[in-house]
């Protein structure tokens, strides 16, 4: 026997009525199960949500003039007035590791108007040989195609098309203000619709070759207004974005503001955050209820053994002794639970992170937090919910065992051995 | 009746009066007496006379409603139940009635768990348990859980844990009332062997004649309160 033997009889208490402590620890297991497939279900939603929101078109890392944002004025161009050497830019950008693609774009308000019907919208012009390696807005094309390089052709919105009662190969009159002051106005073919999902997009949206509109706009070939750059993990956003300020900085960019998702979808951070404090209410009510079980439990044990607790304290054992004795058995069983929980989840946590549980047949894509999301539970892997999961059930369990132990200090030696 | 403060065990006036439904049972009623080392005492009475009451008195199991008790030179009528603990360990073994060992351990670590709580080597603990074993005739069994042994190798088991330490004083409370003839009689005759080889002072409460017999010193009590008290 060790040198403490309150860890040995604690342990094999827990023998002494197998069913119940399998019923215990089940009962706890399925508590962490719970908490952490819950939270890595959400950890999930808020993963493909930040990806699809970022990825279908503003990417995850933008860089523009350092007074662009939030205003989105025309003429705050990178590089001013005069513009910057895009290419340059662009394979500056790409240079960088964990950067997987980098587009230009520019950006200005303008109406579009066919027959009767005049629509505002968001002129969008992009490199459309570049602009694949970043949005996944050619992936939403539903119908036609998307616009040939420098030719006066708009992929717009499918509610767009439907306000503007225009379908592929249809005519659209633009008008906006353009950079030198003037009123910019052509005449664009409709190349092809897309439909992401998400209303403002679709309905106020219009994408055209990035020459086209900077033709339209009055805008030099150097006068870009972004560079919306893809990279694999949306999380590392921000540190990428320190990274390619020193980077663009270094190469001689002159003044130029990068910015992660964090920062110009602030709302997705706090969905994530909302989502992760949920979470720890869960965690919360899941382990309360579970005191209560495992108190009952311990409780129950307790009484039964009352005579055994009296002789140890006739033995000499202290109440110390005996509060020792409960709470490593609560331990032990906390153990045991773990153990069976780490089981039961891991591989359900493998198995719905890569064939996710898809509830589209039952629920259409919804907007959340300005991102489309499918209803689709793929499960990450919260590994810190894991460790703070056993933590909390551990916690639980001692917890659970404080009134039991305090209990067993208090039964009277002399009435308990008696039989009274 | 000696008031040597070297005695195993004593009491001054002591009373203990219980309270059943609002009306108090007088269970021990002004007990004065003293046991010296190495006697071999026996409390008997019919029942409800106190002889447990008494022995719990002895033992620190149950706490006085007057009067004082005193465990070798240490006064144990109020002190904390941390102290209380500490003397129980140090200076007591008890022997009970239904052997009253721990279901989850094995013959050896119960009969060890006192060396334990006192922090004794565990080559020390193993040799003074192996040798008691081999003395009071449960060698071999060291190993077993109190459920794979008989009644009497069950309450040897007790004996060889109440007296491992080497205490002051041993306090046995029907000891052989579970146990057939013949395994009565062999451990009294392992406790009889105790007393006369290592001097180990025991005070029983009993019923049993035989166990009578063999004490040294007989005390009857009759309705808490002492009746004879007789050395042989």
């Amino acid at each position: 026997m060790p040198a403490s033997p309150w860890w040995r009889i604690g342990w094999r208490n827990l023998g002494r009525n197998s069913r119940r402590t399998v019923l215990t620890a089940t009962g706890l297991a399925v508590g962490y199960w719970s908490v952490v497939v819950i939270t890595g279900m959400a950890d999930g939603l808020v993963a493909d949500m930040v990806r699809t929101a970022t990825g279908i078109l503003s990417g995850q890392v933008q860089a523009h003039a350092p007074e662009y944002l939030p205003d989105r004025t025309l003429y705050e161009t990178i590089g001013g007035a005069e513009g910057t050497d895009v290419p340059a830019l662009l394979h500056a950008v790409e240079a960088e590791p964990g950067v997987l693609g980098a587009a230009p774009r520019v950006y200005a308000g303008g109406l579009v108007s066919s027959g009767a019907t005049t629509v505002g919208v968001l002129l969008l012009g992009v490199d459309p040989a570049r602009e694949d390696s970043v949005s996944r807005l050619a992936a939403a094309l539903v119908e036609g195609r998307l616009p040939t390089p420098g030719a006066r052709e708009l992929l717009i919105g499918r509610e767009l098309a439907r306000q503007l009662d225009v379908a592929p190969g249809g005519e659209l009159v633009v008008v906006a203000p353009a950079a030198d002051g003037s009123l910019g106005n052509d005449l664009f073919r409709v190349s092809g619709l897309y439909a992401t999902g998400i209303a403002e997009l679709d309905a106020g949206t219009a994408v055209g070759p990035l020459a086209a509109i900077q033709e339209l706009l009055a805008l030099a070939p150097g006068r870009v207004h972004e560079i919306a750059i893809r990279i694999g993990d949306p999380w590392a956003a921000p540190g990428m974005a320190d990274s390619l300020t020193r980077r663009l900085s270094a190469a001689g960019a002159g003044p130029i503001a990068v910015r992660p998702w964090t920062t110009f979808r602030p709302e997705l951070v706090d969905y994530a955050n909302l989502s992760s404090g949920s979470m720890w209410i869960v965690v919360l009510i899941v382990f309360a209820m579970a005191v209560f079980g495992v108190a009952n439990t311990l409780l129950m044990t307790t009484f039964e053994r009352r005579r055994e607790f009296a002789l140890l304290l006739a033995l000499g054992a202290t109440p110390g002794g005996i509060v020792r004795a409960v709470l490593a058995e609560a331990v032990a069983l906390g153990v045991i639970s773990i153990l069976l929980g780490v089981a039961i989840t891991v591989p359900v946590l493998v198995w719905w992170h890569h064939d996710p549980i898809d509830l589209s047949r039952l629920f259409g894509d919804f907007t959340m937090a300005g991102a489309l999301v499918r209803p689709v539970l793929r499960t990450d892997y919260p590994l810190s919910m894991c460790f703070y999961a056993a933590g909390a059930l551990l916690l639980t369990a001692l917890l659970a065992a404080l009134y039991p132990a305090y209990r067993a200090t208090r039964v009277p030696p002399a009435d308990t051995l008696a039989g009274r | 009746m000696s008031d040597s403060p070297a005695a195993a065990v004593r009491t001054d006036a002591v009373w203990k009066i219980f309270e059943h439904d609002g009306i108090a049972v007088e269970a021990v009623r002004g007990v004065t007496m003293s046991v010296a080392p190495g006697e071999f005492v026996v409390l008997a009475g019919p029942s409800g006379s106190g002889k447990t009451t008494l022995l719990n008195l002895f033992g620190g199991l149950t706490r006085p409603t007057r009067g004082r008790v005193w465990i070798a030179e240490q006064e144990i009528s109020d002190i904390s139940e941390r102290r209380l603990a500490q003397i129980r360990l140090e200076r007591l073994g008890f022997v009970f009635q239904a052997y009253n060992l721990l279901p989850v351990l094995t013959a050896r670590e119960n009969a060890e768990f006192s060396l334990l709580l006192r922090g004794t080597p565990e080559a020390e603990r193993r040799q003074r348990v192996t040798a008691l074993f081999e003395r009071i005739g449960i060698a071999g069994l060291e190993d077993r859980r109190p459920g794979k042994l008989s009644g009497g190798q069950q309450q040897r088991v007790a004996v060889a844990r109440a007296v491992v330490g080497e205490p002051a004083l041993v306090l046995a409370d029907e000891p052989t009332a579970n146990l057939d003839s013949a395994s009565s009689d062999a451990l009294l005759e392992v406790m009889v062997q105790l007393n006369q080889e290592l001097g180990t002072t025991f005070v029983f409460a009993t019923h049993d004649t035989r166990l009578m017999e063999r004490a040294k010193r007989l005390i009857h009590l009759v309705d808490g309160a002492v009746a004879s008290d007789t050395r042989r």
